[in-house]
């Protein structure tokens, strides 16, 4: 027996002339979790194709269980005990937590092809109990939530890993991403659980989430392990500095550039109710303050947010934009009055892939381009470049077909195409840098800053309890579509974020 | 280390650029009917006379009108089963009205032909029915309305009534009668409102992403009604000029042309599902597919294979033409 259950000697990997992973070496022990971290291109998803043998290395070998292995594919990987959780999920949605257990599995289903239903049931209940998750087996995937579906995609890298004759590896990508609060908790959880029954290898971009699951950490930058590192008595702003290569300063927030709100309330919401998503919300927004809501994913935040911009119905209370009254109902109506939503799900609600940056700059207020009644692409150009100038968006091509940009990329242009013209009073950010890394993350942060200072009034329901307190004036903290909490966060006095879990649950 | 990261996203980026200027995606339509007429032209060299040519563009005004109405609802994501019926029914209409109402009669079956496609699309951006369902039953009731109004015979158009529409298929200036030079007018100013103008740009974005244009605050329902209501007037024009051609309208004069022309803006690179369409090149499908019609017979195939010969490139012209990458899921 060897002492490592995975470990990768020098593995390289060459799309063309690009170097996508250069000698990367590690090792992951049984019964260990070992993190990943690493910015968007560093290296990490093509380490983990690899790994799932989507990918074959140009040079270097893949141990598994002490022998050298040749990964031919996913089924092959968990064969050899590797089962990868890919960030984006997987799972078919209008089929029952069984039959997705034992898609790609339908050889070993039942005899005679025929299914043997209560076998499957029992079976995937034992699979979901390893993670210590109650999922009804015969439940609808759609009905369950985002992190139930989560621990069904875990059991069926179980699955996958079944047979094999070793201690198993699971790869989860990205597991926390999308997670509320409470959810990470379970999570944490889980993978203590996986933690009895082989090893996980954790890859993540949130700092924090790393140091709390893992035992050890591997840095990743450029194509390359940069460092690694015992988990225990190592710094955030160490491992921030190793993966960006640069300090991260103590100021990831730019709490230096918080200035003082001014008087004018921009925004004030009272008594707005919703029946079964928010009661009695009050909320007052002045011009140049960030005020953030934190809240689990049932609390209601996003709904209320959605119900300021007119994606959400109410049947109480009122909205007023500096001091009038804002017809509910219509994203134009709220548009007209210079409200600014820059919706979570980006590629759903955001953006409009096959468009170019420039006609998805221009889209909102197209006037900042107008010709009399036409459109005048050359100030289309000129406008595009400017804001590819000022927030570095890459390709910095206006004519780029914005589906093919990166998420942080994608992000920048969602929201500078609320500043192109200076009618917006209010700005509503929800999961402003969700998915984002560091680099992009500081790009949207120094621009909600700049916001502020030209007056908007800022709404923020943040990725991370940190970020709504980093950029936040004030926190308002949800609870079952109530507002429990509200704390001050001026820029020397900052909440914790205990403070705001007592809260929250 | 950072360095070198940003010089190899600068290279794939560079490399994308090079592959997008270099996409013939947009000259498929066009290396289509060069190949078409190149094949015809090997086969049956004397069949690509001056005249004959004229004839083949003359005879793809009416598809191609009808064609470019069907692209504003196929960039929207519908399809107007409706159009050619529409046609028909305006012609019949025009019949009708001209002698009592003179000169504004032509106004007035435009605005009716506007009109009812803007019913259509009503339906589909309100009630939210999808325009398959809706334009196949505008289809059946605007096919009846035509066979009552002209009591199932074929109404002729003649003297000052004639002549209001006469000069569409009369006089040559230049090479062609006016109807192709309306037809490319038509082309040429949906090509303008579609590139240069925010309503171009709006229609383009609801293809896309109605979920995005709607919280760009653009009127996504009204994008829907209006692009209905535009192929409505293009039947109209349609159906005027079919009027001119053929001094008459009948029932089901033109209802053949539905599928035809729906061909012809596939062929012409417009998306099923939404958010792609080039004016000029619906105006090349429309080509593409009348020489698709006329070839077999040009070339002396047996009347009774014609239609597989049809068929069977109408497909192949689809597969060269339409961009799969675009289309996750075929239905």
């Amino acid at each position: 027996m060897t002492e490592y259950a995975l470990q990768l000697n020098d593995v390289t990997k060459r799309f063309g002339a690009v170097t996508a992973l250069e000698s990367v070496s590690l090792s992951v022990k049984p019964n260990e979790v070992v993190g990943i971290i690493g910015e968007n291109g560093a290296g990490k998803s093509t380490l983990l194709k690899v790994l799932a043998g989507i990918y074959q290395p140009d040079s270097g070998e893949i141990v598994i269980g002490g022998k050298k292995q040749k990964v031919n594919g996913p089924r092959h990987a968990g064969k050899l005990g590797i089962g990868v959780v890919h960030q984006e999920q997987s799972l078919v949605p209008s089929i029952t937590v069984t039959e997705n257990l034992n898609l790609g599995f339908e050889g070993n289903v039942g005899r005679w092809g025929l299914y043997r239903w209560s076998k499957l049931r029992a079976e995937t209940r034992s699979f979901l109990s390893r993670v210590s998750s109650t999922v009804d087996p015969d439940a609808r995937t759609d009905s369950l939530s985002f992190a139930e579906r989560q621990m069904v995609e875990i059991a069926k890298s179980l699955k996958a890993v079944a047979g094999a004759p070793g201690s198993p590896v699971i790869v989860l990508d990205e597991p926390t991403s999308v997670l509320e609060r409470d959810d990470i908790a379970v999570l944490q959880k889980e993978v203590e659980a996986l933690r009895e029954i082989g090893s996980v290898i954790f890859v993540s971009h949130r700092l924090d989430e790393v140091l709390d699951f893992c035992d050890r950490v591997y840095v990743m930058r450029g194509g390359q392990v940069v460092a690694e590192r015992e988990t225990e008595g190592v710094a955030e702003e160490e491992l921030y500095r190793l993966m960006v290569g640069r300090d991260a300063s103590g100021l990831h927030y730019m709490e230096d550039q918080q200035l003082e709100p001014q008087d004018e309330a921009v925004l004030q919401v009272t008594g707005l109710t919703s029946p079964g998503a928010f009661e009695g919300v009050n909320l007052t927004v002045h011009a140049g303050e960030v005020a953030a809501i934190v809240g689990t994913n049932a609390s209601g935040r996003e709904e209320v947010a959605r119900a300021i911009f007119g994606l959400h119905g109410y049947t109480a209370g009122e909205i007023k934009i500096k001091g009038e009254v804002l017809k509910p109902g219509n994203p134009r109506t709220a548009i007209s009055r210079g409200v600014g939503y820059v919706p979570a799900e980006r590629k759903v609600e955001g953006i409009i892939a096959g468009m170019s940056i420039g006609q998805n700059l221009a889209m909102i207020f197209s006037r900042a381009i107008a010709f009399g009644p036409f459109q005048s692409p050359r100030r289309r150009r000129e406008l595009s470049n400017a804001w590819i100038d000022r927030l570095h968006i890459r390709p910095a091509d206006p004519n780029a077909d914005i589906g093919a940009l990166s998420g942080g990329n994608q992000q920048k242009v969602a929201f500078a195409r609320w500043m192109v013209e200076p009618d917006v009073r209010v700005l509503i950010l929800d999961h402003p840098t969700r998915g984002l890394d560091p680099g992009a993350q500081q790009d949207i942060y120094a621009h909600i800053r700049e916001a502020c200072e030209s007056g908007v009034a800022v709404l923020v329901l943040g990725d991370t309890l940190q970020e709504c307190i980093g950029l936040a004036h004030k926190v308002l903290v949800m609870r079952d579509g109530m507002v429990t909490a509200l704390f001050d966060a001026p820029r020397t006095h900052k909440p914790t974020p205990l403070d705001l879990i007592k809260e929250m649950v | 280390m950072t360095r070198v990261i940003e010089r190899t996203s600068a290279g794939q980026s560079a490399a994308s650029a090079w592959k997008k200027k270099l996409s013939l995606r947009p000259v498929v339509p066009f290396g289509m009917l060069v190949i078409l007429v190149a094949i015809t032209a090997i086969i049956q060299p004397s069949f690509f006379t001056a005249a004959s040519v004229n004839v083949l563009i003359e005879g793809s005004a009416l598809i191609a009108i009808l064609a470019l109405g069907q692209m504003f609802v196929l960039l929207v994501g519908g399809i107007d089963l409706s159009s050619a019926a529409v046609g028909t029914f305006t012609a019949v209409l025009f019949a009708k009205v001209v002698e009592p109402l003179g000169p504004s009669s032509v106004v007035v079956v435009l605005v009716a032909a506007t009109v009812i496609g803007g019913v259509n699309g009503w339906l589909v951006a309100y009630l939210q029915i999808p325009s398959f369902i809706v334009t196949l039953g505008s289809l059946a009731f605007w096919q009846a309305a035509a066979l009552i109004l002209s009591d199932a015979t074929t109404l002729s158009v003649f003297g000052a009534g004639y002549d209001l529409v006469g000069w569409i298929t009369g006089q040559k200036i230049g090479p062609f009668t006016p109807s192709v030079w309306l037809t490319v007018v038509l082309a040429l100013v949906s090509w303008l409102m579609l590139r240069y103008t925010k309503l171009g740009q709006s229609l383009i974005a609801v293809g896309l992403n109605e979920r995005a244009a709607l919280l760009a605050g653009l009127q996504t329902r009204w994008m829907k009604i209006l692009a209905f209501a535009l192929s409505g007037l293009f039947s109209g024009f349609a159906g005027l000029t079919v009027v001119s051609g053929s001094f008459s309208a009948g029932p089901g004069q033109i209802d053949a042309l539905l599928l035809p022309a729906i061909a012809a803006a596939i062929i012409g690179g417009c998306s099923l599902t939404g958010g792609i369409a080039n004016p000029l090149n619906v105006l090349i499908g429309s080509l593409v597919l009348v020489v698709l019609r006329m070839v077999p017979t040009a070339i002396g195939l047996d009347a009774r294979s014609q239609q597989i010969i049809y068929g069977v490139t109408v497909i192949a012209a689809v597969v060269a033409t339409i961009d799969r990458s675009k289309i996750p899921i075929l239905k």
